[in-house]
């Protein structure tokens, strides 16, 4: 495991010894201010990789939260306990991020300026554009049937309602597809870290993520509005 | 610096705790012996406090300058409490708005004075078992409650002056006690059914080098829903039989309404135990109202409450990603959970016994003292990992949420959002912070408002960096910096619901004038009361024909001793006063001897020899 310093101010504010970076001042033993923008996987003392293992990840916020927490600092100065807040509450959001695979890739490309949402929210996927044609006429339907009928049309809705629910299993396998895409991209991005490759090459990546969880988005959001379709019907 | 207790301030009883010598966590009791303070505050018509079991026997003849249940108002508006006002007698001033007051006799009070007179009688609890001051608390809250009623808690405990070292979720404190009792580990699910509210929490148990680890998965609740609620549904069928019984003369109202709901609660501990009971109470003509009613009945009439518990219980699970199945242990706490339907419904539903070895209407307390000790000692073998039951989130374009914080984070938990202005020589941006799952703003609780100053610039040029952080207490903080200057910018936040820092701090200038007398003052009275009853006693038994057996040199150390204390009695140092009343019973000792073995020589020539 290679550990990625974080950078602070060069010295402890206490004992102003010079300080390298970590949660504590080396000398004193003093927690240390976060510097702007701390990186969530230096806070874990991890590199940018999108491969973590999660149990590792666990220990480690289980190890920092002994050290982080307000609990320890109730009897320090204003000032330290100012710190921990910010350490402490630093380290849950960083774990929250990093414990998840796509808030992970989310952040990765946050932090990195390249998470551009554009239009996607609105706008169907190019290559998915004759499914999602077929499955809003579906749902159109439904309703129709449903608000002219109510449930007394003879099993014309429960045959709607049979044939969105197939159209909406083809959308869930296309969700676990595109996360198989994501993953693929993870770990080339892996790749590229220990290769040493250079930024236009790391942005490229970033923005091939950054397609593919547009998309995932949309196709999320689509099977959300279907399900919620169903369950009323 | 005084000392630190835990303290559960509950809807029906409050309680408070402390971990003893050897590590034990313990309830202190109270003057009547019970360590349950009834969580009632009456108003006499001397305009003062009356606290606990003195206060809920108010009930019955001065309803109407008597408060019970305020934790149900506690961080709520008048809007919020619509559907309360019909079944609690509450008498809300017809003044309030956001912050409720209410009416006893002729004072008005906001929740958290209320609340803070609950605080102070429990510290004066404690300060006689300590003989010592207590100036600083874990108190618990309910896992459910949100930033307003929090910050109300915080605020009770401030005006009562304590200081409010954490809260802490009601679940997890009982996890915490369950964790030093039972030794658990895995996945547990801590139901609370309390007098007010239900909590469920799921907790994950890990064994660290450094010590345990008691992480929050999840919790969900309802911080309306309790005892009370069964109590409620219990009146209001005794009313229709009320009715069809032809029993004249009585209320539905007033003093009538407290008698009625004393008849029902009775009835309903009694079911806990036995199959049929009485609801019985003195009726208006001079005999007794009784009418006999069956666990089954009771059952049916309170099973829609239980099953309302469900809904959030499964929420949890969810949030959990867990399922009843994997749960390895299932903690019972809150008085609620007493009732053997609850039992059998949670036991159905997790497939296993829950426990319920503690005390569940203690477990809470003794967990505050547990998280108050560490807190105060440092000596830290635990660790608790509470999450916030909530999302924050702000309102955007269109009254829509932004979720900035998921429910169910740790804390303490932050996000930052980035601001720019939309016009130019625009000067402030306004900002609205919500808590809630629904998407529209309308449909969350509006926790504050505020606006950030923005010096006038081109559109667009402004970058303000606010972080919004909710602390280990689960209240929210709010921070804004320029990022052209990397100055920090003030915010003042103006809670929706709540009281703003200035009216705390006229409360706690206005609470002096009514304050009881604080410690020492107390303390003085207390040692002075002590030294008289004991110099009394040590006159009576100077005169006494013993007193010729002591030695010139005894007799002389006891004159001495006697006038030390006549001199102390006349200062104000109450410790003076104690060292002095020691010193005394220490000179007496032999005299005291003497005494007793003349009483026990009288009590055995009393009797006959094989009673001996």
């Amino acid at each position: 495991m290679t550990t990625v310093p974080i950078a602070t101010e060069a010295f402890c504010w206490s004992c102003h010894a010079p300080h390298v970076g970590g949660h504590f001042c080396a000398a004193c033993g003093k927690i240390q201010p976060l510097p702007r923008g701390a990186d969530y996987f230096a806070f874990f003392g991890l590199p940018q990789k999108l491969w973590i293992d999660c149990a590792q990840l666990e220990q480690l916020f289980h190890q920092l939260s002994w050290k982080l927490h307000p609990d320890n600092f109730v009897c320090a100065s204003e000032y330290e306990r100012e710190l921990s807040l910010e350490r402490s509450s630093q380290l849950n959001d960083a774990y929250r991020a990093l414990r998840d695979p796509i808030a992970r890739v989310e952040y990765l490309l946050a932090s990195g300026g390249m998470r551009e949402e554009g239009a996607a929210r609105q706008q169907a996927p190019p290559e998915l554009l004759e499914e999602v044609f077929e499955l809003n006429e579906s749902l159109d339907d439904l309703r129709t049937a449903r608000s002219r009928s109510l449930g007394t049309d003879g099993g014309k809705t429960a045959a709607l309602k049979q044939r969105l629910e197939a159209e909406e299993k083809k959308f869930e396998a296309k969700l676990g597809e595109v996360d198989e895409e994501l993953k693929r991209i993870a770990g080339e991005w892996d790749a590229a870290l220990d290769a040493g490759a250079d930024e236009a090459k790391r942005k490229a990546l970033m923005a091939r993520m950054n397609d593919v969880l547009n998309r995932r988005r949309y196709i999320r959001n689509l099977v959300a509005n279907v399900q919620k379709e169903l369950a009323e019907a | 610096m005084g000392r630190t207790v835990g303290i559960d301030l509950g809807t029906t009883y409050s309680l408070v705790a402390y971990v003893d010598a050897v590590g034990r966590p313990r309830v202190i009791p109270g003057p009547y012996g019970s360590s349950l303070c009834p969580s009632v505050v009456s108003v006499d018509t001397g305009g003062s406090i009356v606290v606990g079991e003195p206060a809920r026997r108010r009930l019955l003849t001065q309803s109407d300058r008597t408060i019970y249940s305020v934790k149900r108002l506690m961080g709520r508006g008048v809007a919020d409490v619509q559907d309360e006002l019909k079944l609690f007698p509450f008498r809300i001033d017809p003044g309030s708005q956001n912050v409720i007051r209410v009416r006893l006799g002729n004072r008005v009070f906001t929740p958290p004075e209320i609340s803070a007179f609950i605080l102070r009688e429990l510290k004066n609890w404690a300060e006689d078992f300590f003989k010592e001051p207590v100036d600083r608390a874990v108190i618990t809250v309910p896992a459910y409650f949100n930033d307003a009623q929090r910050q109300a808690t915080k605020d009770a405990g401030r005006l009562a002056g304590l200081e409010v070292l954490r809260l802490v979720s009601e679940p997890t404190a009982a996890a915490l006690a369950y964790g030093l009792h039972e030794q658990q580990r895995g996945l547990v699910a801590v139901y609370d059914f309390g007098g007010g509210t239900f909590d469920i929490s799921v907790l994950k148990l890990i064994s660290t080098t450094e010590g345990d680890i008691y992480q929050v998965l999840s919790t969900n609740g309802d911080t309306h829903l309790g005892g009370d609620d069964i109590d409620n549904v219990l009146r209001a069928a005794e009313w229709e039989e009320i009715l069809k019984s032809g029993l004249n003369g009585f209320s539905r109202t007033g003093e009538d309404a407290q008698v009625l709901r004393e008849a029902v609660i009775a009835a309903k501990h009694e079911l806990s135990v036995v199959d049929k009971t009485f609801v019985k109470f003195p009726a208006p003509d001079g005999g007794w109202y009784k009418r006999e009613i069956t666990r089954e009945e009771f059952e049916h009439g309170i099973a829609p409450i239980i099953e309302r518990t469900m809904g959030p219980v499964n929420l949890a699970l969810a949030d959990a990603h867990t399922t009843p199945a994997q749960i390895e242990e299932v903690v019972l706490v809150g008085g609620s959970t007493r009732i053997p339907l609850v039992r059998r419904r949670v036991e159905d539903f997790f497939g296993r016994k829950p426990h319920f070895e503690l005390n569940p209407d203690e477990v809470v307390a003794l967990g505050a003292a547990v998280q108050a000790d560490i807190l105060e000692t440092g000596v830290k073998n635990m660790l608790l990992l509470d999450v916030t039951p909530l999302s924050l989130g702000i309102e955007t374009m269109g009254g829509v949420v932004a979720k900035i914080i998921p429910r169910n984070s740790t804390i303490p938990a932050s996000a930052q959002e980035l601001y720019t202005t939309g016009v130019d020589n625009q000067t402030g941006i306004d900002i609205h912070v919500l808590q809630g799952e629904r998407e529209l703003a309308k449909d969350c609780r509006s926790l504050a408002r505020f606006q950030l100053k923005i010096p006038p610039a081109p559109a667009g040029h402004a970058r303000v960096e606010v972080k919004f952080l909710i602390d280990a207490n689960g209240i929210l903080q709010v921070h804004a910096r320029d990022l052209h200057t990397a100055e920090a910018r003030s915010v003042e936040v103006q809670p929706s619901y709540g009281l703003s820092d200035a009216e705390v701090e006229k409360m706690l200038e206005d609470s002096i004038e009514y304050a009881e007398q604080d410690f020492t003052e107390r303390q003085l009275i207390e040692a002075r009361t002590e030294a008289e009853s004991i110099l009394h006693a040590t006159g009576k038994a100077l005169a006494d024909d013993l007193a010729a057996e002591l030695s010139a040199d005894e007799r002389h150390g006891i004159d001495a001793a006697i006038s030390l204390l006549r001199a102390a009695i006349k200062g104000s140092d109450y410790k003076l006063i104690r060292a002095r009343v020691d010193a005394l019973n220490q000179a007496t000792m032999h005299l005291a001897e003497l005494m007793m073995n003349r009483v026990l020589h009288v009590a055995v020539e009393g009797k006959r020899l094989e009673e001996v």
